[in-house]
């Protein structure tokens, strides 16, 4: 790896994060939700078990960040 | 190579660790950009910096790491240098401004003037700020960034600063009448040593008055980052450093040869937008270009990378678990202040057991009491 460009770009992409982040409150609600249950009731907290609800959180966070670098 | 600048010693990234306190140095990732930030800034700086920083690994991948010190010191005392040199501080240091404040009160709850006293850890001068000539008469200054040491803030009271390592006093013993340490004494790493160094120097009859985070402090950024890396990547370890709780705080100063000691708590509560937020205000502030607390972890068994999709992760639980109606979420500080005495014979000792003349019970009647004393 070379150059500092990678680098401030890797901390650009990060310092987006919290706005990126608003525009999907529902579904980090769900996952947050999910991961919160897991914690209070019998289920244990283990690798992967809200999967689902992250990759809906995922999809939503790379949609709105293709969106804002247009 | 930016790796090595973070030497993390031999430590398994699944260590299941029972405790796990962020204090959010959000990840190599971030950590690489941000020495190379350096460079931009700064030529000469960076260069120094690249270089110590192979030094430090070095000095990593000796005796330094594992559980005996647990903290990098040359890197923390780079961090602290690099955060001191930039512009503004005080717009980022308000925690620190306020624990400084408080542990003033206490210095001036003790109705004494003080002809020498000590400042272990001072930063910018947070405490000799609010005190005045009257209680303290002259004040030494002691921190490991010289940095820090040359932009301390104004204070009437006529300082003398000196760069030396927390644990490693250059003062003779029997030196001071009142030691201060406000928020530096986390991130030593022979506490115990470091205690009895400051009860070294103290004078017979003089106070330690400290402050330091407490076991509570960032909970909700620690529990929810455990939370996301088990259920992202199956285990955790610790991100944040870890801090001392009160039990041991008190057996330490009880060791290290304080009296009569009193430890109180604070909990300070700050609230930010989202985790993001927190992780820089307090990560940023050390290291990168934001920065100026210059509070990052040091802890040697860092997991090296913190992954993108497991810091979403963590944000989205913090939020949900911590966060209030309006979406900002807290962060929680909690303090501990300690006052501890440096024995002398005319100190008052606790009574004898069973020498008690007057009773609890009479309590109700003690107008009485006093009235018959006075015939």
């Amino acid at each position: 790896m070379s150059g500092q460009g990678v680098w401030l770009r890797a901390r650009e992409r990060l310092r987006r994060f919290p706005e990126l982040l608003a525009g999907c409150r529902d579904q980090a609600a769900a996952y947050g939700k999910c991961v919160a249950a897991t914690t209070t009731g019998p289920a244990e907290l283990r690798k992967d078990v809200c999967t689902k609800e992250f990759e809906a959180l995922k999809e939503c966070f790379t949609q709105a960040a293709k969106k804002t670098m247009k | 190579m930016r790796s090595a600048s973070c030497s993390d010693g031999p430590s398994s990234p699944w260590e299941l660790v029972p405790f796990a306190c962020p204090l959010m140095r959000a990840a190599a990732l971030l950590r690489g950009p941000g020495s190379l930030l350096l460079r931009a800034s700064s030529g000469c700086w960076c260069r120094r910096f690249w270089a110590a920083s192979g030094e430090a690994a070095a000095a990593a991948a000796s005796p330094g790491s594992g559980a005996r010190s647990p903290f990098d010191r040359q890197l923390k005392r780079k961090q602290k240098n690099w955060a001191a040199l930039q512009p503004e501080p005080a717009k980022y240091d308000y925690l620190r401004e306020e624990v400084g404040g408080r542990v003033a009160d206490r210095v001036f709850d003790i109705t004494r003037t003080f002809p020498l006293a000590l400042d272990v850890g001072c930063g910018s001068g947070y405490i000799a700020q609010y005190l005045n000539k009257e209680t303290v008469e002259k004040l030494f200054q002691v921190d490991m960034a010289e940095n820090a040491l040359k932009n301390t803030m104004e204070t009437e009271i006529p300082t003398v600063s000196v760069v030396a390592d927390e644990e490693f006093l250059p003062f003779k013993e029997d030196t001071f009448d009142l030691v201060v340490s406000s928020l530096s004494l986390h991130w030593v790493n022979d506490l115990p040593r470091a205690f009895r160094e400051i009860h070294q120097v103290l004078k017979p009859d003089g106070v330690f008055i400290g402050a330091m985070f407490g076991g509570e402090t960032l909970y909700e950024l620690r529990c929810s980052l455990q939370l996301a890396e088990l259920e992202r990547e199956g285990g955790f370890s610790p991100h944040v450093s870890p801090f001392t709780d009160v039990t041991d705080l008190g057996h330490l100063l009880g060791r290290a040869g304080f009296n009569t000691l009193t430890v109180d708590t604070d909990e300070i509560q700050v609230n930010y937008p989202g985790m993001f937020e927190v992780m820089e205000d307090l990560q940023g502030k050390y290291i990168f270009h934001k920065q100026r607390m210059g509070e990052s972890n040091c802890s040697w068994n860092r997991k090296p990378i913190l992954h993108r999709e497991t810091m979403l992760a963590a944000a989205a639980i913090y939020q949900e678990m911590y966060g209030s109606n309006d979406g900002s979420v807290p962060a929680t500080f909690q303090i501990y202040y300690m006052i501890g005495w440096k024995f002398q014979e005319s100190q008052a000792r606790p009574a004898q057991r069973g020498s008690a003349t007057v009773s609890f019970g009479d309590l109700a009647k003690i107008n009485a009491l006093i009235s018959r004393e006075k015939k």
